[in-house]
């Protein structure tokens, strides 16, 4: 049955995120750079990557890397144990994947809900977060997980 | 003189053969005298009584015709026809017997005519009676001579026995006469020999007494004891002389033996104290040995009651063995049904658990149900989101869109919700699957304890079964040997009874043996006086 969409207070103030749970916390990234969800199938591990890389995926006909989070975020690590679902950020540059236990599905939430959080609470570099919720849904910043150096991967294997 | 005894008494004895013979002789031929002197008294008798019969059968005829005469019956005949013919031989015999006398011959000779004229005479006058009459006969007898004739006959005859008298007497005195001779011979001469057999006889005895009078004596002093004398040897060579000699090897015989008698009597003495003595031990010692039987027998007893007793305690403990194993069989059919019943109740359990089982197994289908249609509630889900991003992409133009993407987000998250909802049914129901299967396994658990348990008391039944068996075994055994020990305290007891019966009649043996000892020794001790009484 058709559920009202919530009642726009301000749609300058409305980003859609993207809510899903990871290591036991629930996170939301801005589906503006969402491609789209998928699960993880099949993934190809890749040597001499970093280790937050976690391989590659087809999805659709294109090849993408595949990042854990966790790892990425020094999060500590649960093995692969839950995560099957693969969030595709996109911008113009770079396009990757980020792994997720469960996608909750889009809410529309106002930027005055994000609120700004003490490092301490999780291990995420202030850079990739963008705020919490008072759900305490933890907002990541996917522009910088985007643009971030780090995931751009130049090794060469040693010939 | 050097005659024998025995040729003096034979001397005697042929002596007084001749004597007796002596006599003899004369006794018989005087005996043989008188004898015939006898007979010729005889003879002259039997010639009186022939005369006389010849008498007396004339007087019969006589008799019988005038019988006749008178009556006229020939009845009265009779007689006379018996004299009549008697008197012919009669006479004929007084002939034979006068025949050595003339005179007696010659009157004989004058009879008979005589005797045949009265005959004849008489004949006639039956005749005439017969035929005439009495009256004529009468007349005949007066006339006739009958009478005379008879007197005539009368007369010869007397004379006849007047002349036999005289001869009788004659021959009588001959016979005294011999009579004499014989009764003087004899009344001198048995004297007259009497005197000189005993005479022979006094002198024989002499000869023979005294010395056999000696002997007697030295017998006499030995019977009283006194083996001392000895006989003196008269130089005889007769049987006295030879009786005298061996009397004197007798008495000396006597005693050596004496001696020797003496020499064993003394030795019975010693041994029949020793046998004594032997004896006695013996009789104490069968007396000791029939204590020690009694003594026996009583404990044999004992022992006996005791074995009945093993015996009785052997068949009650066989009983109640008995008892046991009957009620260990009911026990071990009891554990037979209970491990049945168990088998039967881990049956079911296996059936439950099969079950239960397939009840998982569903779960698991309705689990793999559940995890596809959450997979699809995951995709309707992601698709809803890639919808709704496309739709914020789209911007205006995709908010139908976007609301779309809601709805399919809201279809998904209610299958989402009712995929939950069955997944917690699920997960009650695979918890009440567990908790059955728990318990199924408990019960399996329990069953397999109580399969043990039933296992072990059906091992310990039959153990105790096999036990009771053995008891049973062992107590008939013990029947059987306390049997055997009854047969043999049985068997004991009777050999107790002879080996007591043997001892009494040992002991019997012994008294009597012991009395014959004590004879023996009295008797030893009588000898002993006996050749004591003896003076060597």
């Amino acid at each position: 049955m058709a559920i009202e969409p919530e009642q726009k207070r301000d749609t300058s103030t409305i980003t859609e995120i993207i809510e899903f749970a990871l290591a036991a916390e629930s996170y939301g990234i801005e589906s503006a750079f969402v491609r789209e969800v998928c699960t993880l199938k099949d993934f190809t591990p890749l040597p001499g990557v970093p280790s937050f890389i976690l391989g590659i995926v087809n999805v659709h006909g294109q090849i993408l890397p595949v990042l854990n989070l966790n790892i990425f975020f020094n999060l500590p690590d649960r093995g692969l144990g839950e995560l099957n679902k693969v969030i595709i950020l996109c911008d113009d540059q770079m396009e990757f994947g980020i792994l997720a236990d469960e996608v909750n599905g889009t809410k529309a939430i106002y930027r005055e809900e994000i609120l700004h959080v003490p490092l301490t609470i999780t291990g995420i570099g202030e850079k990739y977060l963008k705020g919490v919720t008072k759900d305490h849904m933890i907002i990541l910043s996917a522009e910088s997980l985007l643009s971030d150096k780090n995931i751009v991967v130049n090794e060469e294997v040693n010939q | 003189m050097k005659l024998t005894i025995g040729t003096k008494i034979y001397a005697g004895y042929f002596l007084a053969i001749v004597i007796i013979i002596f006599f003899g002789v004369t006794a018989y031929l005087n005996t043989g005298k008188l004898l015939s002197d006898s007979k010729w008294v005889t003879h002259s008798n039997e010639v009186k009584n022939n005369i006389t019969s010849v008498l007396s059968a004339m007087q019969d005829a006589e008799t019988g015709q005038r019988g006749y005469i008178i009556t006229g019956k020939e009845s009265y005949l009779a007689p006379y026809f018996q004299g009549r013919d008697s008197i012919y031989p009669k006479l004929k015999e007084l002939k034979g017997l006068i025949i050595d006398n003339e005179n007696q011959t010659h009157r004989a000779d004058l009879i008979k005519p005589l005797i045949e004229k009265k005959l004849a005479k008489m004949e006639e006058i039956i005749q005439i009676r017969r035929s005439k009459g009495f009256a004529s006969a009468e007349a005949g007898i007066v006339a006739g001579m009958g009478k005379q004739t008879m007197d005539s006959i009368r007369a010869i005859l007397a004379e006849m026995t007047n002349d036999e008298n005289r001869l009788l007497i004659e021959r009588r005195s001959i016979m005294e006469v011999t009579y004499q001779k014989t009764n003087s011979a004899v009344l001198w001469g048995i004297p007259i020999s009497v005197i000189i057999l005993a005479l022979i006889g006094f002198s024989i005895t002499r000869n023979v007494a005294k010395p056999l009078r000696q002997v007697t004596r030295t017998a006499e002093s030995i019977a009283n004891g006194d083996l001392s004398g000895n006989i003196a040897s008269s130089g005889r060579n007769d049987e006295i002389g030879a009786l005298m000699q061996s009397f004197n090897k007798m008495i000396i015989m006597l005693r050596e033996q004496n001696q020797e008698i003496l020499k064993g009597v003394n030795i019975i003495a010693s041994t029949s104290s020793q046998i004594l003595t032997s004896t006695a031990q013996i009789a104490t010692g069968s007396a000791e040995t029939a204590a020690a039987i009694s003594q026996t027998t009583t404990t044999v007893e004992e022992v006996r009651q005791a074995s009945q007793l093993s015996s009785q305690k052997a068949k009650n403990l066989s009983d109640s063995a008995n008892m046991v194993a009957r009620v260990s069989l009911d026990g071990q059919n009891a554990v037979d049904e209970t491990v049945a019943g168990i088998n039967n109740i881990s049956k079911q359990m296996d059936e439950i658990a099969q079950t239960v089982i397939l009840l998982s197994e569903q779960s698991q289908s309705i689990g793999g149900i559940i995890a596809s249609v959450t997979n699809l509630a995951d995709q309707s889900n992601l698709l809803a989101v890639n919808a709704a991003i496309e739709a914020a992409k789209a911007g205006e133009q995709g908010k139908g869109f976007a609301v779309v993407a809601q709805e399919i987000r809201n279809l998904a998250e209610q299958s989402k919700q009712a995929t939950m909802q069955v997944r917690k049914i699920l997960n009650d129901v695979q918890k009440a699957t567990n908790a059955a299967v728990l318990a199924t396994e408990q019960g399996n658990r329990a069953v397999e304890a109580g399969v043990k348990k039933s296992a072990q008391a059906g091992e310990a039944i039959r153990t105790l079964t096999e036990s009771s068996r053995e008891a049973v075994q062992i107590a008939t055994q013990i029947v059987a040997s306390s049997q055997q020990q009854l047969i043999g305290m049985d068997q004991i007891g009777m050999a107790m009874q002879n080996i007591n019966q043997a001892g009494m009649e040992t002991s019997i043996s012994m008294t009597q043996a012991e009395e014959a000892l004590t004879n023996l020794h009295e008797l030893g001790q009588k000898l002993k006086e006996l050749v004591e009484q003896f003076k060597m």
